[in-house]
């Protein structure tokens, strides 16, 4: 059985900095550009904590919008 | 053959789901002897004649690692039937863990699961730093079974030291924290437990979370030499985060070849296809073969609390925790100083906690005037011309603090939608939290509530299916071989149930914790008589002397 297609996220690497990880998720785009949306797609990382954007090794990181 | 025990004349309803039968069970030497019309003698013998003879129950989440140390029977747990717990959950357990690392965990547990910081430090002897240390601190005195799992925070803590908290882990720590795993597993560990979504009682993220997924793997293929369970806290408030989890588990899964779960998953009116979409996303991983069993609890989401103590309540009013967290005069100083108090009621937002707390329900037998019992913090408010928010502060300086308040059915309420869920052949009934949110409610009693609500009043579940999930189904995720099921050979855990009547009973509170000492619980109703391998643990109402439980290693 295949599975049904679901937001697609990445999780950091080591000391990866959410620049890296924007770059990365969203090549080709320009890096300000895709770290705004990044932020914009995880709240759970970049409104709801603290300290805000505090990156955590065991996070899930989405790299497009929700799907509904 | 002179037996132990002889059950008669009962209902058998053996865990399997297969209807019931009337027959007689016969114990010996801890394990069920035989199944059937048995005239044999027996040293005990109990009549269960109406009543229910089924397998012990099996609760697959809670947090009674610190009360077994005072409390064998996990109290009142095996009055409720259960007979066998899993404490460890959640990333946090007692071991391995060194001496000079006990108050950071101590305050996990404190922010995390609610529970005294002196209910570790006055009522037992900490001896012990491994795990093979704590289980024999427990075994000692042990009347329930205890399938302990072993906590990723206090494992990276072990390994990293204050770097848990900080930084991913080098390839010489994940092998370190490897090794250790593996120990804990020889000692009597029956899996890992991880969180996503947890804080210590700084407000820092638990070491777990720090995690690469490479260190979780390396982990889980170390839980793979044993073929043991994997359990994670999601973060469980956003349904597509659940499910980016549920697929990391998956592959988990199927890589090692374990067994996963995670909890909880509750339902809510605000969030209808939460529920829906993770449990679509649980089958079709499942039909890849792995598996991933999402926990969900019978019990509607009510917290009670009063200022004296912190409260989940106020997980989302930090301003609120800090000011509970102070001792009490200081605590009364804060609350009672108007620029203070002026910045709590705003925090709770400008309708003045009308939504969040107009609601709220004075629970009485404390404090609190009798008249205003069973009345809505509401009501009084506007009866005093205040906000809710600034009634709380102000009823409860007027009393000393010892005002509670329960905040009612919070979600997963809806009997029909839960009964549903709770009948899914792959949903795992646990989710319990036993022995954890001690002043917010009570964790006790969630089998009963099974038996009441989703068997006899709303029919969503047969007698039979309800006891297989909460039994067989339960041993068999897990891996506990030997239970779940009444059978000859079989270990003797056993409850005698009346099945008209089973319930949990009103929630109350009581003072008989170290520290503060208090909790809230709800009594067994309906449970006659409960036996774990083959002694008598509990019955007429009364814990007996037995002290026959044992780590299911």
């Amino acid at each position: 059985m295949s599975l049904s297609p679901q937001r697609r996220f990445v999780t950091p690497e080591p000391d990866e900095s959410i620049e890296q990880l924007a770059e990365r998720a969203l090549p080709g785009e320009p890096v300000a550009a895709a770290v705004d949306r990044i932020k914009s797609w995880n709240l759970h990382i970049f409104a709801m904590r603290r300290p805000p954007g505090l990156l955590l090794g065991g996070d899930v990181v989405f790299v497009e919008p929700p799907r509904r | 053959m002179m037996f132990d025990v002889l059950i008669r004349n009962g209902l058998v309803v053996d865990g399997s789901g297969e209807a019931g039968f009337a027959a007689d069970v016969a114990v010996k030497d801890g394990r069920i002897a035989q199944i059937g019309r048995i005239d044999g003698p027996a040293r005990q013998v109990i009549d269960a004649a109406g009543r229910v003879v089924a397998p012990g129950f099996i609760d697959p989440h809670t947090h009674f690692d610190v009360q077994l140390l005072w409390d064998g029977a996990a109290r009142p747990a095996l009055s409720h039937g259960v007979t066998s717990i899993v404490p460890g959950n959640c990333s946090l357990s007692l071991a391995p863990l060194r001496a000079a690392d006990r108050p950071a965990v101590v305050g996990m547990f404190q922010q995390i699961e609610e529970m005294p910081p002196e209910a570790f430090t006055t009522a037992f002897d900490w001896t012990w730093e491994d795990f093979a240390g704590y289980r024999a601190a427990i075994e000692r005195n042990l009347a329930i079974n205890v399938a302990p799992l072993v906590g990723h925070s206090v494992i990276r803590q072990w390994v990293m030291g204050e770097a848990a908290q900080a930084r991913a882990a080098t390839p010489g720590e994940i092998a370190a924290m490897q090794d250790l795993l593996r120990e804990c597993l020889q000692a009597g560990a029956v899996g890992l437990s991880t969180s996503f979504v947890d804080v210590d009682a700084r407000g820092r993220p638990v070491p777990s979370r720090f995690a690469q997924f490479a260190e979780l793997d390396a982990l889980a293929a170390v839980l793979g030499e044993f073929g043991r369970m994997l359990q994670i806290v999601p973060e469980f408030y956003d349904t597509d985060l659940t499910i980016a989890r549920i697929d990391q588990l998956a592959e988990l899964s199927l890589r090692h070849g374990v067994p996963t779960t995670f909890s909880p998953v509750f339902d809510s009116a605000s969030t209808p296809d939460n529920v829906p979409r993770t449990l679509a996303r649980v089958e079709e991983q499942f039909a890849r073969g792995a598996r991933v069993w999402p926990q969900m609890q019978t019990r509607p989401i009510d917290i009670s609390f009063s200022l004296l103590r912190p409260s989940l309540f106020f997980a989302r009013l930090p301003s609120w925790i800090r000011v509970l967290r102070k001792p009490l005069d200081e605590r009364i100083a804060a609350l009672s100083d108007a620029e203070t108090a002026d910045r709590l009621v705003a925090d709770v937002g400008p309708d003045g906690g009308a939504r969040m707390m107009g609601e709220l329900i004075v629970r009485g037998g404390d404090a609190a005037p009798t008249a205003l019992a069973g009345r809505t913090l509401g009501e009084i408010a506007a009866e005093r011309g205040e906000s809710p928010a600034r009634a709380l502060i102000t009823l409860s300086l007027e009393h000393g603090l010892d005002v509670a308040f329960l905040a009612a059915n919070r979600g997963h309420d809806d009997t029909g939608r839960i009964g549903a869920m709770l009948a899914h052949p792959l949903v795992h009934i646990g989710a319990s939290d036993g022995g954890a949110h001690l002043a917010s409610f009570a964790t006790y009693g969630d089998t009963g509530y099974l038996f009441s609500e989703f068997v006899r009043k709303a029919g969503a579940l047969s007698l039979e299916q309800a006891v297989r999930k909460i039994t067989a189904d339960t041993a068999d995720i897990w891996g506990f071989k030997d239970r779940g099921r009444l059978a000859p050979g079989l270990a003797a855990d056993i409850v005698v149930f009346d099945p008209e009547t089973i319930a949990r009973g009103e929630e109350r509170a009581v003072f008989d914790m170290p520290g503060d000492g208090m909790r809230y619980v709800r009594d067994a109703i309906g449970v006659d008589t409960v036996l774990v391998n083959g002694a008598v643990a509990y019955a007429g109402g009364a814990y007996t002397d037995a002290r026959a439980g044992a780590v299911l290693a």
